[in-house]
């Protein structure tokens, strides 16, 4: 089966700007697939070239087999699309703002749209210019997930959410991949990535700096290891796979690599162990390293 | 055809959101041209009470403000009704349409909207196809409301169609350029604006081109308000003029396309440019900020001022020959009494126009405090260290600052060039004067826009309906006979006609004292409402 999204060298410019510098980027049938990024590095510019509403300059985009821009409308039907700053028509109640978006694409399911609106715990007869912000972004939510689609965009869906609401959004995304559904989630709050999602993309100044599977990505990192023992630990030191080693007050931390687990236990416990915690890597971690990389050399280039 | 899909239900869409605008407007208009078709019959019941205003609308004056008029020698309440009134009605028509289509196409754009609407099923074309369709149809429906609503007033079926059709035409017209204002700039404000200005343009173009020759010169054809007044309505009726608005109209359809095609989602083709880093040190309390916000569009305000004043100012010379030469000593009666004074009663009228236009530009400068309130910047300044009244204040002066340099502007642009065709230096100083006068009127109207912003902040709109009497009465009262109290209401009455009249002091000392009571009162209601967003 052949990718979801495959975009390959994409460049786009806006003026002077370079929003995209050959970005490279796939997605698998299936997959939850993350999209991260620091601000500005391009992550709107990628989905709204992938939706055919802007033109790309140059490289090659293709979704769902086909190209974004020729064949817009055909796609635009077997995907939907949850901006991240969500604007309703102010006249237009919630409900009605749903059903025209329904109407503008043909595999709609009216009892998931009902269903889903009790578990957004959204009122649909409220006008559009009386919602708040999170309320508009559960009305775009509603409208896109009782679609019955291939592809899922959500550009930062929750961003607006209270935790109950995400909780219920996190809940409707593993059904979606228990369909076999797509799903491209850009989003900053990696707590819900990490739950989701199966796979990464990171962004910075339009390209494309790290991507694969969480868990091979987090086998490029280093698990933190902080241990109490009775003898001193200093000699790990020299053990391969032990980096940045630190011993205070009887406390060892040091960073681990993973495939030398085993042997560095053992020769910890062999120190007289009392305590030990190991934090696997988080994405945090991953991404504050791939976000910080030139941040400085940027600013002062501005 | 894959590039439409989505027309019907964006089409139903669009009727639905418009459902009480777009019908409000129309019979607004329509109900405008039955009231005055009606209403110069019962002010003027005999031909003979014609006369007075078809000799005033025949001079140059008259023709700057209304248009060529065909019949006035000879006038019947058909030909008045067409020479008078009927520019009035061409320009609610024009305003409809340029605010359809903003509404309908940047506005939708800007608000991210039609990101999620072009994100579902829906062709490249059919947001814009929906707005043109939508242009078409109104335009249409206000022509035959038009001519339906005049009907009553006898003057001639065939007339009264052509009058309808004429609506629609400039209806289209300035639709069409509105589409393609709004493929230009990236911001609704802009794009309005520029459309806005092309009627603004096209209404002094007439006006010019209207003053060079009877009738109409080669300028006015660049108008297509003229396109309209040249159909010759209820006088020897001619259709061929609507062509050219059709045509003109369908090549701009043909444009908007294009433009649309070719650029991106959310991009206009006129660049922005990149500014300052840092706040100047002057940008510094709520005024200064007002003032900012003000600046650009009290730039291209005044910028248009100057052009308008300057080009009536420069025709003060062909007025005087024509009337040099002019035999008919009524209409030199009516002007003043000698053909001196009649230059001074064209100068002044022109001011008068002038200060209609300033008072827009100061409403609309004045709305700036609901747009502030509804978007929650409002509610950013006064979680501030800044207090109710000041901040409000702060927003009316930035409108009144701007209001003076307008009516300078006006005022040096058609000061100077009066002055310089005619050799007389003593106009400069006449216009100018004559202008600035018009200054505590404005502020009583901008006082009412107060008081209307104190109770909620869209009220505000209240006042447009207060400056839409006021300019009525001011221009067409005297041809509406109507009884002095309606007149005196209106604080544009109080301004003298400078330099055709000379201007006491106390009504414009009265008029301040006015103005700085609703001030007073607006900005203590304002103090103790909430606010309604941020």
């Amino acid at each position: 089966m052949s990718a979801v999204i495959e975009i390959a060298k994409l460049t786009k410019t806006f003026g002077p700007v370079r929003a995209l510098d050959e970005f490279d980027m796939t997605v698998q049938p299936g997959e939850i697939a993350a999209f991260l990024g620091p601000n500005g590095a391009g992550k709107s510019t990628t989905i709204r070239v992938l939706l055919g509403l802007l033109r790309a300059d140059s490289g090659s985009v293709s979704l769902l087999g086909g190209d974004p821009w020729h064949d817009a409308v055909d796609l635009h039907q077997r995907l939907v699309y949850v901006p991240g700053d969500v604007h309703l028509w102010p006249t237009l109640t919630g409900g009605e703002a749903i059903d025209v978006l329904h109407r503008l694409r043909s595999h709609v399911s009216v009892t998931r749209r009902d269903e889903l609106i009790e578990r957004f715990e959204l009122d649909p007869s409220k006008k559009g210019r009386t919602y708040s912000t999170g309320n508009r972004q559960k009305v775009a939510l509603v409208a896109a997930l009782s679609a019955d689609v291939e592809l899922y965009v959500l550009d930062e869906p929750t961003a607006g959410l209270d935790p109950l609401m995400e909780q219920v959004f996190q809940d409707c995304i593993r059904e979606l991949r228990d369909q076999g559904r797509t799903v491209l989630l850009s989003s900053h709050i990696l707590a819900e990535v990490e739950k989701l999602c199966d796979t990464v993309t990171i962004i910075r100044n339009g390209r494309n700096v790290q991507s694969g599977r969480l868990d091979e990505l987090r086998h490029l990192t280093r698990s933190r290891v902080v241990a109490t023992t009775r003898h001193d630990a200093s000699a790990l030191a020299g053990l391969a796979g032990v980096h940045d080693l630190e011993v205070v007050d009887g406390e060892v931390s040091f960073r681990l690599d993973r495939e030398h687990t085993g042997p560095v236990m053992k020769a910890l416990a062999d120190l007289d162990l009392v305590t030990v915690t190991s934090n696997p890597p988080s994405l945090e971690e991953l991404f504050l390293r791939q976000y910080a990389g030139e941040a400085t050399g940027e600013a002062v280039s501005r | 055809m894959r590039q439409y899909a989505g027309f019907w239900a964006l089409l139903r869409l669009a009727l639905r959101r418009d459902r009480v605008k777009l019908p409000v407007w129309l019979l607004s208009i329509a109900v405008m041209a039955s009231y005055f078709a009606n209403a110069l019959q019962v002010a003027y019941p005999e031909k003979e009470d014609l006369k007075a205003i078809a000799d005033f609308m025949d001079s140059p004056a008259g023709t700057v403000m209304s248009g060529p008029g065909f019949g006035w020698d000879d006038p019947n309440h058909a030909t008045a009704f067409a020479g008078a009134y009927a520019l009035y009605l061409y320009l609610g028509a024009a305003f409809l349409t340029v605010l359809l289509v903003g509404r309908h196409t940047r506005v939708e754009e800007e608000a991210g909207r039609l990101e999620m609407v072009r994100a579902a099923a829906v062709g490249r074309h059919a947001p814009l196809a929906v707005t043109a369709v939508l242009t078409v149809g109104a335009s249409l429906l206000l022509g035959v409301l038009s001519a339906i609503f005049i009907l009553p007033a006898d003057y001639g079926v065939g007339g009264s169609w052509l009058f309808g059709a004429s609506m629609t035409m400039v209806a289209l017209v300035f639709g069409a350029i509105a589409l393609v204002t709004a493929q230009l700039s990236g911001h609704s404000r802009t794009a309005t604006g520029m459309a806005s200005l092309a009627i603004g343009s096209a209404v002094a173009i007439r006006g010019a081109g209207d003053v060079l020759a009877d009738q109409g010169s080669w300028l006015s054809w660049f108008s297509p308000f003229a396109w309209a007044q040249q159909t010759r309505v209820f006088y020897d009726g001619r259709w061929w003029p609507l062509l050219l608005g059709v045509a003109a109209a369908g090549a701009l359809f043909a444009v908007a396309s294009r433009l649309q095609a070719r650029r991106d989602l959310g991009a206009g083709l006129l660049a922005t440019r990149p500014g300052n880093a840092a706040a100047m040190p002057a940008l510094r309390g709520p005024l200064a900020l007002a003032l900012r916000l003000e600046r650009t569009s009290l730039v291209v305000w005044a910028a248009v001022l100057l052009v308008l004043g300057a080009l009536y100012g420069g025709l003060t010379d062909s007025v005087q020959s024509s009337l040099a030469d002019l035999d008919n000593q009524m209409v030199i009666d009516a002007m003043g009494g000698d053909p001196t004074r009649m230059v001074d009663g064209y100068l002044a009228t022109c001011a008068l126009f002038n200060a209609y236009v300033v008072l827009c530009y100061a409403i609309v400068a004045l709305h700036r405090l609901s747009v502030e309130e509804r978007d929650g910047r409002a509610g950013s300044s006064l979680a501030a260290a800044v207090s109710r009244p000041r901040w409000l204040l702060a927003g009316l002066g930035a409108a009144l600052v701007g209001t003076v340099v307008a009516l300078l502007a006006a005022g040096v642009g058609m000061g100077a060039t009066a002055a310089l065709v005619t050799g007389e230096g003593g106009h400069f100083w006449d216009v100018v004067l004559g202008t600035l006068f018009y200054l505590p009127a404005i502020a009583v109207l901008l006082g009412i826009g107060v008081v209307g912003f104190g109770i909620a902040p869209g009220w505000l709109n209240g006042v447009w309906l207060v400056a839409g009497y006021a300019m009525v009465v001011g221009y067409l009262g005297f041809a509406l006979d109507l009884p002095d109290p309606l007149v005196d209401v209106s604080p544009l009455s109080h301004v003298a006609q400078v330099p055709l009249e000379t201007q006491s002091a106390l009504p414009l000392v009265v008029l301040t004292l006015v103005a700085a009571a609703l001030v007073a009162a607006g900005t203590a209601r304002f103090r103790t409402r909430d606010l309604t967003a941020g």
